[in-house]
């Protein structure tokens, strides 16, 4: 049982990034005049200025490099070829605007964006933990109202206006933090804590402005803890006499947050996509900022490449949140072996 | 049972909320002493206060409520307790230690993601007990109510029956060894069969650990298979307090005269208590005279303005009727067992044959 719904699941995450890719391959065959026709054109106007003249079969060749595409081949020929470089090969194609191949420009800028998402999800999911279990605690105080007013507000503010009333205050008008960059001019890359001071000022504005946006998860939790605060189980362990330490812990917080679990693995998704505005904002040169730039000048491989590798995180959040759910909730993995 | 050895005393206990449209007064004034080792039942129907009178025994009536008033513990040695008095601290210590109770929940009374394990290391635990000697303990417990120690500990509550559950959280009640085990309703989502065995289980466990059992119910036959006194709520106080004998043959106060009379058969369990004319109290009003008097047909002006105290019928029985020894003609009892029978002992067993 647990073994053939192991199967499913991979099979079906396989399969959904199997269809990403393909959609991403669908997307250059409508893109307008098609990035293969774009390309030739960009290819030939740089040509007109210098003297020497490409023949048609070299732009050919040079299309096909960049997109991996082989724009004269029939259709089929040119999916599968695609398909196997993308999936044999890991080869994303070449970006556009400089030597580097998608896949090396991808792996250089993510793991830069995967420090301020993941320190980002961190704090506003802890945040929102904590406010949410005090504001249940609390329900119905004036704590209680003015938290959810602020949390409400602080949610449907857009985490970019967030981000940049922090550039303004911090960074502009007292200069506590930089304005962009990962790390400071002159400063050596290492090990060494200069290094490691500067990346944290640099990262410290993105993550605060990104971690907004799991604000909205102090309700859900407010709601959960004041649904597990009626439970019969919780009168119960006041009956024994616990701790208040456990009853917090093992009881209103554990089984407050199960049912956000789930979320919180979709929520890598919804920061990932929001790093393009955020690191843009905050010039943080990440993946985010890399689908950016690729944007204003049409850098269509990067483009691609990058929405296949953000598919491809989400998908595998999502396969680790249902994989490992049952090892937190013992009634869905023994749910599944008893029924 | 004689009140000579009081375990659990209860002074002008008021349990009150408050409420947008006043004060609720949910126990007003409630007295009742509780014999060291003897099975009370308390009965009465929901909303009488029954449930928030058990409660106020561990000090844990639901917030907002407050207890007011004298709840006091009689330990078998060392100092009296005023149960009501302690400080948070002292409370989590008492609770579970000296009087524990189960109550209605029972069927989501398991924290669902931890196994059946944990709920009772955790509770030795912060009772600060020694782990390996509650533990064996514990299995002995599961073994003296009909569960298999090593299936049950490994399991979470969703994979055990009702019955089990119930079993199983009785088992957890008696892991700190307290001498009281208050019951609320205990047996209510149980079907017949789970509910007798729970009944009879209470009984050996009783005699097994020297326990003092509160069992709170609306089931008036179930209680008489297992109590030895049994006292009646009616609009938050109680009404009639006497041995099972005393209040199956020689009921006295015309409410519990009326409960028996919509009981026909006592070896028929009740779902719910069968409504007796008249509407129900509300906890907001202030009932001036006898509480029963609205619905009362033995009322009398007396009755509209005093408020009837409790009046001896017997050494074990009192009403709080000014007419109780009128009650037996005024109110009928239809089915009512003529005699009490000859020896007396048998009649919680089987009073309801006739
Ligand atoms: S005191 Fe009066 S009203 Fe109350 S129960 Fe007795 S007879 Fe009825």
């Amino acid at each position: 049982m647990q073994g053939n719904y192991l199967a499913k699941r991979i099979g079906q995450a396989l399969l959904t990034f199997f269809a990403t890719v393909t959609l991403t391959f669908v997307l250059y065959q409508m893109m307008p005049g098609g990035p293969e026709q774009a390309l030739r054109n960009q290819i030939l106007s740089q040509q007109m200025g210098s003297s020497n003249t490409i023949n048609p079969e070299q732009i050919e060749q040079l299309v096909e490099n960049y997109t991996n595409l082989e724009s004269d081949a029939p259709i089929y020929v040119q999916y599968y070829q695609y398909m196997s470089s993308v999936f044999l090969e890991f080869d994303l194609g070449e970006s556009l605007y400089s030597e580097d191949t998608v896949t090396s420009l991808l792996a250089e800028r993510l793991p830069w964006s995967m420090l301020i998402s993941v320190y980002a999800m961190v704090i506003g999911y802890s945040v929102s933990i904590v406010l949410g279990a005090v504001m249940a605690f609390k329900e119905k105080s004036r704590f209680d109202s003015v938290s959810s007013v602020v949390v409400i507000g602080l949610n449907s503010t857009p985490y970019y206006v967030a981000g940049i009333l922090f550039i303004f205050f911090f960074s502009i008008r007292n200069n506590v933090f930089p304005t962009g960059g990962r790390y400071g001019l002159g400063i050596e890359p290492g090990f060494n804590p200069a290094f490691m001071q500067s990346i944290a000022l640099h990262a410290a504005l993105p993550i605060l402005s990104m971690s907004v946006l799991g604000l909205g998860t102090a309700l859900t939790m407010r709601g959960n803890s004041v649904r597990v605060l009626g439970e019969d189980y919780l009168r119960v362990a006041e009956l024994r006499g616990l701790r208040n330490s456990r009853i917090a812990t093992q009881y209103v917080g554990r089984n407050a947050i199960l049912p956000m679990y789930t979320q919180f693995m979709i929520g890598i998704a919804g920061v990932l996509s929001s790093s393009v505005i955020v690191e843009e904002i905050f010039s943080y040169p990440g993946v985010g900022l890399l689908v950016y730039d690729a944007i204003q000048v049409r850098n269509y491989p990067v483009l691609m490449g990058s929405l296949i590798v953000f598919t491809l995180v989400t998908i595998v959040a999502i396969l680790i949140a249902d994989l490992t759910y049952g090892f937190i909730d013992p009634r869905i993995s023994s749910g599944g072996n008893n029924e | 049972m004689s009140n000579s050895d009081t375990i659990v005393e209860v002074r002008d206990l008021n349990v009150t909320f408050e409420m947008n449209r006043g004060q609720s007064r949910v126990v007003r004034d409630a007295d009742l002493d509780v014999a060291r080792n003897e099975t009370l039942g308390i009965i009465g129907e929901s909303g009488s206060g029954k449930s928030m009178l058990a409660s106020s025994f561990l000090n844990a009536v639901v917030e907002p409520g407050v207890s007011t008033g004298e709840v006091t513990y009689h330990p078998d040695d060392g100092e009296p307790v005023s149960v009501l008095d302690l400080s948070e601290s002292e409370l989590n210590r008492f609770r579970w230690e000296e009087i524990a109770m189960v109550f209605q929940g029972a069927m989501s009374s398991f924290n669902p993601v931890t196994t059946i394990r944990t709920h009772f290391r955790e509770t030795l635990q912060d009772h600060n007990r020694d782990i390996p000697a509650g533990m064996d303990r514990a299995r002995e417990l599961l073994e003296s109510v009909y569960l298999d120690p090593d299936r049950i500990l490994d399991s979470y509550a969703h994979e055990l029956s009702g019955g089990m559950k119930q079993r199983a959280l009785i088992a957890l009640s008696l892991v700190l060894e307290p001498d009281v085990l208050v019951l609320d309703e205990p047996t209510a989502a149980l079907d017949l069969l789970m509910q007798r065995s729970i009944v009879t289980l209470l009984r050996d466990l009783q005699a097994e650990y020297d326990l003092t059992l509160v069992f709170i119910t609306h089931d008036l036959p179930l209680l008489t298979k297992l109590a030895d006194r049994i006292a009646v709520m009616y609009a938050f106080n109680i009404v009639e307090i006497g041995t099972t004998d005393d209040l199956l043959y020689n009921a006295s106060h015309p409410y519990t005269r009326a409960l028996l009379d919509t009981t026909p058969d006592l070896n028929v369990p009740v779902e719910e208590m069968n409504i007796i004319e008249g509407s129900k109290p509300d906890p907001v009003d202030h009932i001036p005279g006898c509480s029963y008097h609205p619905r009362c047909p033995m009322a009398d002006e007396r009755c509209r303005s005093d408020d009837p105290p409790m009046m001896t019928v017997s050494n074990s029985h009192e009403s709080a009727c000014f007419y109780y020894d009128e009650a037996d003609d005024a109110v009928t009892i239809s089915a009512a067992p003529e005699t009490r029978p000859a020896s007396g002992q048998s009649a919680a067993t089987d009073g309801g044959e006739n």
